[in-house]
């Protein structure tokens, strides 16, 4: 079965309670269609680069899943209606990722130096 | 206009390194390593050109599409106005 990387956004207000019943629906919907979940991240409040239906901040959450399409399929369907995720995107992945995801890993890590973006030259 | 390109491209021309994308131990291209592609966006947000980042052809396909998908979930800003504090 193919696997899948869904991310979503919920709104800020919701407390991480309402974001856990989310999460858990979703995987449900997931393991109902004969599916595996092989990875659930919360990665928290993040703050969002620009703002999206007036909301600065926005619980993340991501689902690694091998699961078959109909179900991802299902999954996307109900968030679209459901008001209070402002974006989600599901991915198609060639292969299982192996431990944590680049956020989870970052949070341990220290955040020395980070590069400086590219800066355009100043035309002499 | 061309004719200052043409002038500027001496000096950056004895600089050329390789792909940082390709090689051993080079990172995977992740739309959620804010870190990494925060690197090949300019102070205003925009995609900065292959011929400046000397990434391969094949990799910038490949950044590029995963800095749009960062953009979309909000990981990467399209636009970065001056202010660098939030409003």
């Amino acid at each position: 079965m193919p696997y899948y990387e869904t991310v979503f956004i919920v709104r800020q207000d919701m407390t991480e309670a309402q974001v856990k019943t989310l999460t858990d629906g979703y995987q449900k919907i997931i393991t109902d269609a004969g599916g595996k979940i092989n990875k659930v991240e919360n990665w928290g409040l993040r703050n969002l680069a620009y703002r999206i239906n007036k909301n600065r901040r926005g619980h993340y959450v991501l689902i690694e899943s091998e699961s078959p399409a109909p179900a991802i399929h299902e999954m996307e369907r109900t968030m679209r209606l459901n008001e209070d995720i402002l974006r989600f995107m599901s991915t198609r992945e060639d292969e299982l990722s192996t431990g944590p995801s680049i956020i989870m890993d970052k949070s341990s890590k220290d955040t020395d130096g980070d590069k400086k973006p590219y800066k355009k030259r100043e035309a002499a | 206009m061309s004719a200052e390109e043409r002038t500027n491209s001496k000096p950056f021309f004895r600089r050329t390194k390789s792909c940082p994308f390709s090689g051993e131990n080079a990172p995977k291209i992740d739309w959620k390593d804010t870190k990494t592609l925060g690197r090949f966006i300019s102070e205003r947000g925009k995609m900065v050109p292959s011929r400046i980042t000397n990434v391969s052809q094949k990799k910038q396909r490949e950044l590029a599409k995963a800095i749009k998908r960062s953009r979309y979930m909000a990981m990467l800003p399209y636009v970065r106005t001056d202010g660098e504090s939030q409003r």
